[in-house]
């Protein structure tokens, strides 16, 4: 396994918003957490990429136990987050927002030629064909082609996980399509994806694994192939469906 | 006796070696003797051999970066052996013809406008399918021995299709449905050659499906998707048959506006919503039939069904563990083309390329 946690708890003064949740993903797959809001998912994956330290349980990365107090421990580690509002820069041009903060360099000169060779080498493994001229500002960029650059970021950096938060949330029917296939293919290249969506039919589309969150625990982990959508929504509206999910509510069991 | 014993022996590596460079682009001998597992010398001997006859060519190579002279590479000779690939649609045809190496030396398509489409081939084609070693037209449709059985976007039934395009044209054709040739495109030059068994679904104005097996196309590989019966008693299809898929889910409408139906769903309209959800489920239930039958590891959404699933994944997928065994689906893939509208046409390209290194066998 990639990356295991077991056991997270997390807490925020008085109010637990996670508690003893497991979670695994391997490489080569796409893992989907879904859960209403204040399931906690946002804070799970903060708790992974270093932006808050976790009150309790144990984070695993290739089987070893790992601290991780910042998000530069986390991208030391080959985990990347690719945020809902994109990190990127509008005054700078595709390439430069690749290869921002590490940059290469020929002496002490940029070697444009390489980033760029570079920058065009990964889109095309990526099969993106959306992008015409990397020498773009990303400000006349579309939100699905910034969405991509901000993912192609992740896989030049050889990155191995990669987590996505919403990233189809503020996307057009078409360009949230191309996204969808670009998620599925970084998959497909060995690395392991996170992706966090509200979307059933999205994460229908590119999921190997769904994994629920109910009121900050971790409701059941299933895989795609078994599951169906009305199993997910009860998961996700009522932390159980059949013999499914938890089997206390809320702290009585019965 | 030896002598036919080595002589063939030779003719199979030949084979072999114009099979791996058409594939796999230009390498170096020592890559060649790596994927072969022939020897060196005799590489270079069989590479000369095929330089001379005009199939493939030495080139100072790429520089690797270190020190030292490159190494040649060898490759292809795109001309030294094309196939000429045709696609039929409903209302337009394309046209490729393709060099050894898989590169496309010629592009072209023409709008039928009601005409007969094999009125159109030497138009379209510019002549070029008399020089080509192969040619190959794609149909969507049940394609059985050159004869196109039936075909719902094209209106025909029983046409002997391979005989009609010989007449016009002179020479002799291969006819395989659109979607075992975009099943074979994918397999050798997408991204599905990991699958052994791959299945296509292609959604034009009908619903075919096509599957190979370790990249080659058996016979009655060419699966009719769309009329597999999803409601017993329903609606009355075109072929004669009642609650087909194909009319349970008006792909008629779809194939016209796939777009349409999923924006107004994505922007809240029930009608578009509850269709979006029903020819899911369809199309999930068809499927199930089709992968028990067939048990494939890959299932690729080409044509507009792509759009359907990408938009409708939650009620396909649902609607597939509802009616398949745990075994068949758990090792299941399922992902759309990369090579978009392309894969017909190259995988009607790869046909013929098949035939041609099988000849020289």
């Amino acid at each position: 396994m990639l990356l295991e946690l077991t056991g997270i708890s997390k807490r925020f003064g008085p109010v637990e918003v996670l508690s003893d949740v497991d979670l695994a993903i391997d490489a080569g797959e796409v893992c989907a957490l879904v859960g209403d809001n204040g399931a906690g998912k946002s804070t799970l994956v903060k708790c992974v990429a270093g932006i808050h330290g976790v009150d309790g349980g144990e984070v695993l990365v290739d089987g070893e136990p790992r601290h991780i107090a910042s998000p530069r421990d986390a991208a030391n580690l080959g985990i990347e987050v690719v945020y809902q509002d994109l990190a990127l820069c509008d005054n700078l041009d595709v390439v430069e927002n690749l290869f921002l903060g590490r940059e290469k360099r020929r002496g002490i000169f940029l070697d444009d030629d390489a980033m760029e060779q570079l920058a065009a080498e990964t889109l095309q493994s990526l099969a993106v064909r959306t992008i015409r001229n990397l020498r773009q500002p990303v400000a006349s960029l579309s939100g699905g082609q910034r969405q991509t650059v901000a993912i192609a970021k992740a896989v030049l950096w050889n990155s191995r996980l990669v987590i996505l938060d919403e990233p189809t949330a503020a996307l057009g029917v078409a360009q949230t399509r191309q996204v969808l296939e670009l998620i599925r293919r970084l998959a497909d290249q060995g690395l392991a994806v996170l992706y966090i969506s509200h979307n059933l039919n999205d994460v229908f589309a590119v999921a190997d694994r769904i994994a629920a969150l109910y009121l900050g625990r971790m409701a059941a982990v299933l895989d795609a192939a078994d599951t169906t959508q009305s199993q997910v929504v009860e998961l996700i509206t009522s932390g159980r469906s059949g013999q499914l999910g938890l089997t206390d509510q809320n702290g009585v069991r019965p | 006796m030896a002598r036919t014993g080595t002589e063939e022996l030779r003719r199979r590596n030949r084979a072999a070696l114009v099979e791996q460079l058409h594939r796999h682009g230009p390498q170096t001998r020592a890559e060649l003797t790596e994927a072969l597992g022939l020897n060196r010398s005799t590489i270079g001997a069989l590479a000369a051999d095929l330089a001379e006859a005009g199939y493939v060519q030495e080139t100072t190579g790429r520089s690797t970066g270190s020190a030292g002279r490159p190494s040649t590479l060898a490759e292809c000779v795109p001309k030294a052996a094309t196939v000429t690939a045709v696609e039929i649609r409903v209302d337009r045809v394309r046209f490729a013809l393709v060099g050894l190496g898989g590169e496309v030396l010629e592009r072209a398509e023409t709008a039928l406008d009601g005409a007969d489409p094999v009125d159109a081939i030497e138009v379209v084609t510019g002549g070029t399918a008399r020089d080509a070693l192969e040619a190959v037209a794609a149909v969507p449709g049940l394609v059985d021995a050159g004869e196109v059985a039936h075909s719902t976007e094209l209106g025909w039934a029983g046409r002997d299709l391979a005989g009609d395009l010989a007449s016009a044209t002179g020479r002799e054709w291969q006819v395989v449905d659109t979607a075992t040739a975009a099943a074979v495109g994918e397999w050798s030059r997408g991204d599905a050659h990991e699958a052994t068994k791959l299945l296509y679904l292609h959604g034009g104005r009908g619903l075919t499906a096509g599957l190979v097996v370790d990249g080659l196309a058996p016979r009655g590989g060419s699966i009719q998707l769309g009329h597999i019966v999803v409601q017993p008693g329903g609606r009355e299809c075109a072929c004669g048959l009642r609650g087909c898929l194909e009319a349970e889910m008006e792909v008629f409408g779809y194939a016209e506006d796939i777009e349409y139906a999923t924006l107004a769903a994505g922007m809240g309209d029930a009608a578009a919503r509850d269709g979006l959800r029903r020819s899911g489920e369809d199309l999930g239930r068809a499927l199930g039939a089709v992968v028990t039958a067939t048990g494939p590891d890959e299932i690729l959404f080409g044509g507009w069904l792509r759009e359907l699933y990408l938009s409708a994944a939650a009620p396909v997928r649902s609607a597939l563990a509802e009616t398949t065994l745990p075994h068949l689906r758990s090792r299941l893939r399922l992902r759309t083309p990369v090579l978009g509208d392309e894969g017909a046409l190259i995988g009607a390209a790869e046909t013929g390329f098949a035939t041609v290194v099988d000849r020289m066998r």
